[in-house]
């Protein structure tokens, strides 16, 4: 039977629950009676069929090359198995489809597995199913948005059967990872998934409001394949009748499902009386206006009010944040996502295009530590197409891609990408005789780029146009003409439209002004999407005010609660302790006014006076006392984190300076392969960084080789490592070994809660660390020498 | 969860200090809110029948390796395994405090190690209550004593553990999230005198990580 086909039926029969149908031994591998009991596996298929399943899952759920390792099964030949053994049980009646579960492991920022990995097993599953003749895919009992994107694509882009994807939600109407259903059915929709919806998690009951909450923001046709219910705690038996099941159904359909089967409990009885419950009922219509919006794999961002977009994460004009791409500093990009995120930016850019920098390859990396530390969505911003495609591969969500312009080679190379990965996309209103100066040229460029859009199936909700601000100071009519373009774009096309806002007062004096004042005009001319820095004065205020005049703000509720305390802070200013020294504001973890008074203390002395007279003592007087037991280690780490405050404004001014390093050394420090406990690693980082030292900082589950290569090509004098696993101290000793081999001159030191100093002697490290302070003191010598 | 359910007393342990001072205490104060907000505590557990063996014990079918969790189970007919993790949003907390403070960082994840003790305490009364055996043994975890880590997979599959509860392991056996519990209880009609405590078998003068570890430091 052809998918197509079945999709003209009012209703889609789907199968119920394998597993308890099989009646499995225990320790008994379900992929594996596929090649040793195909009979077994047929005979539920059947029962299926008889019940009126059109569509039946093969027993195919686990067989992902990654789960099925040191089984002894190999995975394409338990699937090509499977989807033989399906097809001849159930005839040409009866659909049978690949189905593919999760496997088991998680993907960034919850986890380690990389989207290549996933991807490429997902592949292997796909490419065996369409060998044997699946007549489509089903992708189910996904919690992890980006996972589920690496099995969709690789279904996608590895065959041309229809695919379907079905997620699975906890009470609070998110999966495991924190993915809401909205973001779920936005991002799968773009990715050219064929129906969507939800199965197992939850009995019917619960589920129905999830499928009425996923019916409004997809045009797709729907899913549900619940549980028989909840499970008894104690027995792990599901309590619903096949009656109690299907009398749910006709709700379901009202919403809008078209799809309907049973998830764990549920048999062959289940299917048969949903069958028979919907007789002679239609589904109900849908509304198909999708609301316009974007997602990170945990947070959806409605576009039904002016949202800011954060402009920091770009080296453009920053030479702190070019120095940072060219160091691979991502600590760098992150501490500035989260500065934006507290500021209240609604999405940022990233745009890592600086001489020197690879896109290609740095976008993704960015992308990844960025959404370590925000749910923000993302803007992935840049000129080079594949590294715009590299970081849409690995995005968890749907992001704004910025941009495609005019020119018939950005329409024919950006577009395409833009649709297959199902982003948002800003158009320039620009071409090949450049920036138009009238308001109605650059409309018309704009409508010619949400026409080549639309031909390629990108919907009008996710074009966003950007008419392009000038310096005011190279024509007074400037402003007006981009104000204009705006204006029209907003009421006659109804698009988003996109200004990057501070581009105004370039060139002239008193800059905050002109951005605050141009932002109000913008905003009230229709612009959605300002791109901005949020940090900077008054911008938020400004934004915050006019959604609260313009009536985006009900009861002025957001308003109110960001400016409820200014009043009292007004009226009294924070004392400031005028005899505090940096020394002292070190000492006792007073972040502020450690940079506060390193600022000051910038106009008067030099950077390495600073460190050498005033932080380092500090940082020692904190140490001795850490070490003679009078202050622990919370009161160390806050005097060290006090120190960073003042490092970073040493590391801006001698940026902006370009003047010598204040750095005594390189050092590398690493979480090893394997192994992603980290917080132990960062600490001595911290207090590292804190001396003075130029700690390299690659991450956790580091190869060894990239450790040496690195070593290396930094000419670094001292590698510490940290593992808190028994499972990775061996990744440990590797990294050692081949230390010891290619780079011998080299220091080690290691620390980590399963290390003790016999072992750290026995994996030759040079020194064994029992907490920071001691990686700090052995750093001392190793450089001091 | 409820700022009220954790342990004080085994945050400070955690943080290595007998007390703070009153600002980094309102510090830990609001890191506890914070976390009792973001903590999602899920669990899993089964009763599953003991075996002893000439070579061991099994758990539901399933070997388990190592001297200790044989002795943990002496006459055991059942036991419970268990699963606890508080999920994801508590690690997001974490990563994000160590690029932006990490006093809070250091903070979350004492109070993070705490909050899993107390998901696991609080199941286990719920265990206790619903299976009225007798005698239970402490909870025993792989990784103390013989009992390996590398078994950590194999118990995460027995719960089914990522579709129940969303708790995974990775191929070097870390459990994802990383707040996250396993751990085996035997449940007996006898009191269970070989049943090991806390971590290990032995005492803690002899435990190799006793400079290091919180626990012996109290």
């Amino acid at each position: 039977m052809d998918f197509r086909t079945l999709l003209l039926n009012e209703f889609v029969f789907l199968d119920g629950g394998m597993g308890s149908m099989l009646h499995l031994a225990p320790g008994e591998l379900p992929e594996r009676l596929n090649l040793t009991e195909p009979e077994r596996v047929a005979a539920v298929h059947r029962a299926y069929a008889e019940a009126g399943s059109q569509i039946v899952y093969t027993n195919t759920f686990g067989a992902n090359p990654l789960k099925l390792a040191g089984t002894g099964v190999d995975a394409a030949e338990s699937i090509r198995a499977a989807v033989k053994l399906a097809k001849a049980a159930v005839g040409e009646g009866v659909c049978a489809a690949l189905d593919i579960g999760p496997t088991g492991q998680l993907l960034p920022p919850a986890g380690q597995m990389t989207f290549e990995a996933a991807y490429d097993s997902f592949r292997t599953m796909c490419e065996a199913g369409a060998e044997a003749g699946a007549d489509l895919i089903v992708i189910e009992t996904m919690s992890d948005l980006l996972e589920t994107k690496a099995a969709l694509l690789a279904a996608r882009e590895s065959t041309d059967l229809p695919v379907l994807v079905t997620m699975t939600f906890t009470e609070n109407g998110r999966t495991f990872t924190g993915c809401p259903i909205s973001a779920a059915a936005m991002t799968l929709e773009g990715l050219g998934a064929a129906a969507i919806g939800i199965n197992c998690s939850l009995g019917p009951k619960e589920i129905l409001p999830m499928m009425q909450e996923m019916a409004k923001w997809t045009s797709l046709p729907l899913i549900a394949k619940p549980n028989a219910g909840l499970p008894d705690p104690i027995t792990g038996e599901y309590y619903l009748t096949p009656e109690d099941f299907a009398e749910y159904m006709p709700q379901f359909a009202d919403c809008g499902v078209q799809f309907f089967g049973g998830c764990c409990g549920s048999t062959p009885e289940f299917i048969a009386a949903v069958r028979k419950r919907l007789n002679n009922i239609r589904r109900g219509r849908r509304a198909l206006q999708r609301p316009a919006a974007l997602c990170s794999g945990t947070r959806t961002v409605l576009l039904d009010m002016p949202r800011v977009i954060g402009e920091r994460i770009n080296p453009t004009g920053k030479k702190r944040m070019k120095q940072a791409l060219l160091d691979q500093d991502f600590d760098y990009l992150r501490g500035e996502a989260i500065s934006q995120t507290d500021a209240g930016a609604d999405i940022l850019d990233v745009n890592v295009g600086t001489p020197g920098i690879n896109e290609a390859e740095v976008l993704p990396q960015a992308v990844k530590a960025i959404l370590e530390v925000t749910d923000l969505p993302l803007q992935l911003d840049s000129s080079d197409p594949a590294a715009l495609e590299a970081a849409l591969r690995i995005y968890p969500g749907k992001p704004i891609v910025n941009s495609v312009n005019g020119k018939a080679e950005s329409l024919a190379t950006v577009l395409p990408l833009v649709k297959h990965y199902g982003a948002a996309i800003v158009g320039l209103t620009l071409d090949e005789n450049g920036i138009p100066q009238s308001a109605a040229e650059r409309f018309r460029i704009g409508k010619k780029i949400l026409e080549h859009a639309q031909k390629l199936g990108i919907p009008k909700e996710d074009v966003f146009l950007d008419c392009l601000t000038l310096t005011a100071s190279t024509g007074e009519s400037g402003p007006s003409e981009t104000l204009n373009a705006v204006h029209r774009v907003r009421t006659e096309l109804g698009l988003q439209t996109v200004l990057g806002v501070s581009n105004i007062s370039f060139g002239l004096p008193n800059r905050p002004l002109i951005n605050r004042n141009f932002l109000n005009m913008a905003l009230t001319n229709g612009l959605t999407l300002p791109i901005m820095n949020p940090m900077a004065e008054g911008m938020m205020d400004t934004v915050r005010a006019y959604r609260m005049l313009a009536g985006f703000d009900p009861n002025c509720e957001k308003f109110i609660a960001a400016y409820q305390d200014t009043g009292a802070q007004n009226a009294a200013p924070a004392a400031q302790p005028e005899h505090l020294t940096l020394t002292d504001a070190v000492c006792r973890g007073l972040r502020q006014d450690a940079a506060r008074l390193t600022q000051a203390a910038l106009e008067q002395h030099a950077p390495l006076e600073i460190v050498n007279e005033m932080l380092i003592p500090a940082l020692d007087a904190v140490g001795a006392d850490y070490e003679a037991g009078k202050v622990f280690l919370p009161q160390l780490i806050q005097a060290a984190t006090a120190a960073q405050s003042a490092f970073g404004v040493i590391k801006q001014h001698m940026v902006s300076q370009e003047g010598d390093s204040a750095d005594k050394g390189k050092i590398i420090v690493a979480t090893v392969q394997g192994d992603v406990h980290d917080i132990g690693k960062n600490i001595v980082r911290l207090l590292l960084e804190n001396y003075g030292y130029d700690v390299i900082d690659l991450g956790k589950d580091v190869p060894p080789q990239k450790i040496v290569d690195t070593a290396i090509a930094n000419q670094v004098k001292m590698v510490g490592l940290s593992a808190l696993m028994t499972t990775t101290v061996g990744a440990m000793a590797e990294t050692i070994k081949l230390l010891h081999q290619q780079y011998p001159e080299c220091k080690t030191v290691v620390g980590g809660a399963v290390l003790t100093g016999d072992y750290a002697e026995t994996i030759g490290a040079d020194c064994y660390a029992k907490d920071a302070k001691a990686t700090v003191d052995y750093a001392k010598t190793v450089f001091e020498n | 969860m409820n700022p009220s359910d954790l342990d004080r007393a085994e945050i400070l342990m955690y943080l290595g200090t007998p007390s703070l001072t009153p600002d980094l205490d309102a510090v830990l104060e609001q890191c506890i809110e914070s976390l009792c907000k973001a903590a999602q505590p899920r669990t899993i557990y089964r009763v599953l029948p003991v075996t002893h063996t000439e070579t061991g014990v099994t758990l539901g079918g399933l070997p388990l390796q190592g001297r200790d969790i044989s002795l943990h189970l002496t006459g055991c007919k059942e036991a419970v395994l268990l699963g606890a993790t508080l999920s994801a949003p508590v690690d997001a907390l974490i990563r994000r405090a160590e690029v932006a403070d990490m006093t809070q960082a250091v903070m979350y994840d004492a109070v993070a190690g705490a909050a899993v003790e107390a998901v696991c305490n609080q199941l286990e009364a719920q265990i206790r209550q619903k299976h009225p055996y007798p005698y239970y043994t402490a909870r025993f975890s792989a990784g103390y004593g013989d009992f390996p880590i590398t078994q950590q997979g194999d118990l995460v599959r027995l719960l089914d553990a990522p579709r129940k509860i969303g708790l995974t392991v990775t191929p070097h056996q870390t459990l994802l999230p990383m707040k996250s519990v396993t751990a085996v209880m035997g449940m007996s009609h006898e009191p269970v005198k070989d049943a090991r405590r806390f971590c290990c078998g032995q005492s803690c003068s002899e435990c190799p990580y006793h400079e290091t570890c919180a626990h012996a430091n109290l």
